[in-house]
């Protein structure tokens, strides 16, 4: 495999994990529910279906109790800040916070530990195209299925009755109420959808991404997750587009270096968030643009009462 | 509420009596030895090098020393809070795992005369206090012979933490080593700046495997991210600390091991005698500290004894892997022919020696 080969393939696997946090942080600002304990629900998810892939040697085992875990850890959220009304940006911050310590006791015993990586899909003929094959056709199948995912969300959120009722639930509570949807039950649904979602991305990140487990290995992904939903202004295909940047970005310092390219490591190291932030910077010139897009009861609690 | 309030009195009244009954029941009891770790304990790298020092040093003084762990502890103000909790806890001897520990432990060794203190990688000395380092370049050195035997693309790869002297060392070391076989070869360097981001130091090994290095390196880095890629890409891996030939078993080229025990048991032997003296301990192939093993048998029989004997002549002082004339990136003579390069100028080391690509982030 060529640098070049491996640069582009390398930021359809590193932009993964980015995407599949994205989309379940999607879902659920988009049902007006700010989770900022993504990185929690990832790394907790991450430790369990390390641990079960590893005592089971089952990668779809391995996922499926990673999805569990996460969707544990965002019912904590979703009970404190739903049913309880309390603050979402507190009550996340909080769950993530747990979550990390959470996710270094369940992996304690399999601290370093390793498993072998889910293999890669072989698709004839495609697989073989120079330069393409090894760059398109020859990754895990997780790769393919979040980006079937990204399509099929967006388009769910953007024609059917059920992603119009999580917007309506996002947009204005109340009138969501009046036309007899459960504002409650749609944002319980949402933060659980989000929760599975960050569970596939940490099961993603310990069991094929950097098949082992050590604790702290999430390293700030789900934060870049979170950024990343604003990034995209909440648009699915914004996402996956910001994603695979993110992806490009961060594998681009590694691949920079190995090069011997002359520009300080710390720089590049930090080039993701710079260029969150000069996105956010550019998008957030024109205020009315950001508010547009974003969902208008996003962090809002809902008491059920009639006017606020 | 009055009543409560009685009990409660009583019951720190009592727990305070407790206490005291407890000290000074405390005077026959064991040594405690306090370990702090910035990473968690795992069954390889360098806590677990740390806490095996300590083990050896529980197994020759049994019940005269009783060893308490506190692992994963980041380092900045709440490593200081841990450390002062410990010898509240009653421990004496205290071993500070990290470089980042080193002003909070220094306060507490000023604080506390009678406790004895070692500090992993630091330079402060106190009274009490001793810097503890590993000469890894010594190590290094050897592996860079055995990579240039080994390597058909001539070309070498590290994916290295962060850009501080004692890494910096390292590396060269390693290029110093490779190009006394094969003056040809050259290596690249990664910096992933983190001690600890098992993602990004297996995306560095593979970009520098997609650029055609055959043999790496995995400098500081606790977890086998970067060997077990080394495996699946089929090109030879070492690192350091503790030996992860397991999750390399057909690649594996050896491991740069750190053995602390030797300096752990000297140390508390000094502090039980009451004769510790804090001084900067630089520790290499020649206190047994640095530890070369685990060889590839890919090596072959030939290079095999000329690593013995370079390995030989460095243990005795006789060869120093900093030994003139060296040259750095910029073809410029540092050290001339016959000369050293002196101790200070290593533990501060800030330049790559000719044949290693990568610039050196400032």
């Amino acid at each position: 495999m060529t640098t070049i080969e491996f640069f582009l393939a390398g930021t359809m696997s590193a932009a993964t994990v980015f995407l599949l946090a994205a989309l379940g942080e999607l879902i659920a600002e988009k049902s007006g529910m700010l989770n900022l304990g993504v990185e929690g629900m990832m790394a907790v998810s991450a430790a369990a279906g390390f641990v079960a892939t590893y005592e089971t040697g089952s990668h779809l085992i391995g996922f499926a109790v990673a999805g569990f875990a996460g969707i544990i850890v965002s019912l904590v959220y979703a009970t404190v800040a739903i049913t309880f009304l309390a603050n979402q940006v507190a009550t996340g911050l909080a769950v993530g916070i747990l979550g990390l310590g959470l996710s270094a006791l369940i992996g304690r015993k399999h601290e370093s530990l390793t498993v072998a990586s889910a293999g890669n899909v072989h698709i004839p003929m495609l697989s073989d195209i120079p330069l393409l094959g090894p760059v398109l056709f020859q990754h895990n199948i997780v790769v393919y299925l979040t980006l079937a995912t990204a399509v099929a969300i967006g388009y769910c959120l953007k024609y059917t009755r059920l992603g119009l009722a999580i917007r309506s639930v996002g947009e204005n509570p109340h009138a969501a109420q009046a036309l007899g949807y459960s504002v409650p039950l749609i944002r319980y649904g949402a933060v659980v959808f989000g929760g599975l979602f960050a569970g596939f991305a940490g099961a993603y990140a310990s069991t094929i991404y950097t098949p082992l487990w050590a604790d702290g290995m999430i390293a700030g992904r789900g934060w870049i997750a979170v950024a990343l939903v604003v990034f995209g202004t909440w648009k699915t295909g914004r996402i996956i587009l910001g994603a695979y940047l993110f992806g490009m970005v961060s594998l681009g310092e590694l691949i920079a270096q190995s090069l011997g390219a002359a520009v300080p490591s710390q720089l590049l190291s930090s080039l993701p968030y710079i260029v969150t932030i000069v996105v956010l910077a550019i998008i957030s010139t024109n205020a009315a643009r950001l508010k547009l897009h974003a969902p208008f009861a996003l962090g809002e609690s809902y008491d059920g009462s009639e006017s606020r | 509420m009055k009543s409560i309030l009685k009990s409660l009195a009583k019951l720190s009244l009592a727990a305070t009596l407790a206490g005291v009954f407890a000290h000074s029941a405390a005077t026959a009891e064991p040594l405690e030895i306090g370990l702090l770790t910035p990473s968690p304990l795992a069954d390889v790298g360098w806590s677990k090098a740390l806490a095996d020092g300590l083990d050896k040093v529980k197994a020759k003084h049994g019940d005269k020393v009783k060893i308490n762990l506190v692992e994963n502890i980041q380092e900045g103000p709440d490593a200081e809070r841990i450390m002062n909790k410990m010898v509240g806890d009653g421990n004496k001897f205290l071993v500070l795992g990290s470089f980042g520990y080193m002003n909070g432990g220094l306060k507490l060794a000023k604080r506390n005369p009678n406790l004895s203190f070692v500090h992993a990688s630091g330079y402060k000395v106190a009274k009490n206090f001793s810097p503890f380092t590993a000469k890894y370049f010594e190590g290094a050195y050897l592996m860079g012979m055995a990579a240039a035997e080994l390597t058909k693309t001539k070309k070498l790869g590290v994916v290295s933490a962060f850009a501080i002297p004692e890494l910096i060392s390292t590396i060269n070391g390693f290029a110093l080593g490779a190009r006394s076989i094969d003056p040809e070869i050259t290596v690249d360097v990664v910096w992933i700046n983190s001690w600890f981001d098992p993602a990004k130091a297996r995306d560095s090994a593979k970009a520098l495997i997609a650029g055609g290095s055959d043999v790496l390196f995995s400098n500081a880095q606790d977890t086998p991210s970067v060997v077990s890629v080394a495996e699946e890409a089929g090109v030879y891996v070492y690192n350091l600390n503790s030996s992860m030939k397991e999750y390399a078993p057909k690649k594996y080229l050896g491991v740069v091991k750190t053995d602390w025990a030797p300096f752990f048991m000297a140390s508390v032997e000094a502090h039980l005698a009451g004769k510790f003296k804090g001084q900067n301990q630089w520790l290499g192939m020649k206190e047994d500290t640095v530890v070369v093993e685990d060889w590839s048998s890919d090596i072959s029989a030939d290079m095999m004894a000329k690593i013995k004997a370079t390995e030989a002549a460095i243990a005795s002082g006789e060869k120093h892997v900093y030994d003139g004339p060296l040259v750095n990136q910029e073809g410029k003579e540092v050290v001339a022919a016959g000369k050293r390069l002196v101790d200070g100028a290593i533990l501060g080391m800030n330049w790559h020696v000719q044949g290693v690509n990568s610039p050196l982030p400032k």
